[in-house]
């Protein structure tokens, strides 16, 4: 055996007990018939069938959506920002760093809390509005925009920084040479920053929409359950439901969307070049 | 520690022999603790793990005491059934759960009665022994013991909806189109379904007929249409009931309602219906058992605590711990009820307690939940679709 491999052997057997074993077992879980406890049974497709012929597509549905408009928006949000940060705050870059990096010390359930305290019923917002302009404003919480309005705030630095490190990697003199031979800045932007930057750009969609996929929190605490998402769905099968079987298939099933959508990603992206390798 | 000559030989071997020691190391330390007379782990609902309760038996025993809040009775018999009898002393569950699942399962342990019957004696007449939730089903082996106890039905502002109208009306008031829009429902899945069929005037304690399941089915769906905000917080819940966003909400009792009583929001009030399917009854009581765990390795110290928690000031601070407030079965003791002030009894509803209890129905193991559940699922994931 080669001493690389004899070396290798601890970290690999840690990964396999500590990352793959769980995944195993919940791979082997969703197999097993619904509600009971243990491995050693029959395998059964009763899970898969009973999840696609109930209604469980609405959660898939609905997280996938409101995910999609959380990249789409964090996309937008994060762009002018990055391309600040990479290439125009100079210093102040650190500074505007730690702003973003610093409310990740607090919980997220904390923070979520406060976006409570501002949208609620006679809250910061509306209670603010009704003092100053005398308007009463319509219900902000529990709706469907304030889940999208929780996402994008949570997973704001999950997007910024592979932005940042996507526009740091277009070097100034290609923009300056193609603006030197006549391209526009639309021309400039769409066929030199945006491709060059793209690594950065597939990262951070592909970051926050598999956490927006995972998420729970936001749709709880600020949507009021308005909309029930997938992750919402596993928890209630592991708890409440005592059917340990149809939350495992459940979590299978987003475990192979996501996979897939990052198999397929990382084919068309080189991450060797976005950590700068060659 | 990590001087120039370390070379990578002996660091690896350095490392191989820490792992070793500590994998070790480990297993003696499971044998030094094999007594476990100076350790006790408790899996409870919120308020024993509060430091007002825990500290002077620190005090009193030396021992490391370590309390860990639950969120739902069945996850934490789950964990016990997944290996955690190993990790806990003393488990804290409404009332079925003992009898029902873990004595069965073998994951509790017995008490004494000879020590611990007579503690049952002091507390209000309702729990005196034989009390039937402590007992398994045989009658002869002592499951546990009770304190915190409460109706749980739902809640309304009453200065939107007088208690009498809700008393009368019940679950049905949440049928009403005039409540449409303005009520929440707070999910705790697991009550919600056992209101739900209270809704849909099935008792949910017993084997269901094909039209029960029905009318539960369309119970649920009316019920989730027609909720403005679902939260599984109670305290969001008060909140939104405090001010005006809803009137009212769907599950809940003296335990979510007192915190806001007690900050003075009298307006938020638990209703127990007058009447209901449950053998006329329409309002449903949780109890709280407190077990030994079946642990392996037991910690000497788990009927001390039991006992301890008896005494009429813990009682007190059991009953008033940080989170949550709720009445004590040990306030059938002249001398337990003198710790309490009238503030405190209006909390937790006291002029009312034993007109609710007489309308109530204790909380038990519904047969049919595993269907239910799908249905109340389906229904949640559908309200807005």
């Amino acid at each position: 055996m080669q001493p690389g491999v004899r070396a290798a052997i601890p970290a690999a057997a840690f990964l396999l007990i500590g990352f793959a074993g769980p995944l195993l077992m919940v791979l082997g879980y969703s197999f097993m018939p619904p509600r009971t406890f243990s491995l050693a049974q029959a395998p059964t497709f009763a899970n898969f069938i009973s999840i696609v012929t109930d209604s469980y597509y609405l959660s898939f549905v609905w997280s996938v959506f409101l995910s999609l408009i959380a990249v789409a928006l964090l996309l937008v949000i994060s762009y002018p920002v990055a391309y600040g940060m990479a290439k125009m705050f100079g210093p102040w870059a650190n500074v505007v760093t730690m702003i973003i990096v610093v409310p990740l010390l607090v919980s997220e359930n904390i923070r979520l809390f406060g976006w409570v305290l501002v949208l609620l019923k006679n809250g910061i917002a509306d209670g603010s509005m009704q003092l100053l302009f005398g308007v009463q404003l319509p219900s902000l919480l529990y709706t469907v925009p304030a889940i999208v309005l929780g996402l994008v705030y949570v997973y704001l630095p999950f997007m910024l920084f592979p932005l940042v490190i996507g526009l740091s990697m277009v070097p100034d003199t290609l923009k300056e040479a193609a603006s030197d031979l006549g391209a526009s800045r639309l021309q400039i932007f769409r066929e030199i920053e945006v491709p060059l930057a793209m690594p950065g750009i597939m990262i951070g969609c592909m970051l926050t929409f598999i956490l927006s996929l995972g998420s729970l929190a936001e749709s709880k605490i600020l949507g009021g359950q308005t909309v029930i998402m997938i992750a919402d769905d596993i928890e209630s099968a592991f708890t409440f439901a005592q059917n340990w079987p149809k939350g495992a298939m459940l979590s299978v099933i987003l475990i192979v969307f996501s996979g897939s959508l990052v198999f397929f990603l990382f084919r068309r992206i080189d991450l060797d070049r976005i950590i700068g390798r060659r | 520690m990590f001087n120039s000559k370390k070379t990578r030989r002996n660091f690896l071997q350095q490392t191989g022999a820490f792992a070793l020691a500590a994998a070790y190391g480990g297993s003696f330390a499971n044998v030094a603790n094999a007594a476990r007379t100076d350790e006790l782990n408790i899996y409870c609902w919120e308020g024993y793990n509060s430091d007002d309760v825990l500290d002077p038996f620190r005090r009193e025993t030396g021992a490391t005491v370590r309390a860990e809040g639950l969120t739902s009775d069945p996850d934490a018999v789950n964990r016990l059934r997944a290996g955690e009898t190993k990790v806990w002393d003393l488990i804290n569950l409404n009332n079925p759960w003992a009898r029902e699942m873990m004595w069965p399962e073998g994951l509790i342990s017995e008490l004494p009665r000879d020590r611990f019957e007579p503690m049952f004696e002091k507390m209000m007449p309702a729990f005196h022994p034989p009390y039937e939730w402590a007992m398994d089903k045989t009658g002869e082996h002592l499951l546990g013991m009770t304190q915190r106890f409460g109706p749980f039905n739902f809640v309304v502002n009453t200065n939107k909806i007088s208690r009498a109208t809700a008393e009368d009306e019940g679950f049905n008031i949440f049928l009403d189109p005039a409540l449409k829009g303005k009520y929440g429902i707070l999910t705790y899945d697991n009550w919600n379904i056992y209101h739900m069929c209270v809704t849909a005037g099935v008792d949910p304690f017993k084997k269901h007929s094909k039209a029960e399941i029905t009318a539960f089915t369309a119970a649920c769906k009316q019920v989730f249409s027609g909720a403005k905000i679902l939260t599984d917080d109670l305290v969001a819940m008060n909140l939104a009931l405090i001010n005006g966003e809803i009137d009212a909400y769907f599950t809940g009792g003296t335990y979510t309602s007192s915190p806001a009583r007690y900050d003075g929001a009298n307006q938020v009030r638990g209703i127990t219906p007058k009447s209901g399917p449950m053998n006329g009854k329409g309002g449903i009581v949780w109890i709280e058992l407190t077990s030994v765990v079946n642990n392996p390795n037991p910690s000497t110290l788990s009927e001390d605590f039991l006992a301890y928690v008896q005494r009429p000031d813990v009682s007190k601070k059991v009953a008033f711990a940080e989170g949550t407030y709720n009445p004590v079965t040990q306030m059938g003791s002249g001398e337990v009820m003198a710790q309490f002030d009238k503030d405190e009894l209006d909390a937790i509803q006291w002029d009312t307690l034993e007109e609710e209890m007489a309308n109530s129905t204790d909380y038990d193991i519904n047969p049919d939940y595993a269907e239910m559940y799908d249905i109340y699922s389906a229904a949640k994931r559908e309200r807005e679709s």
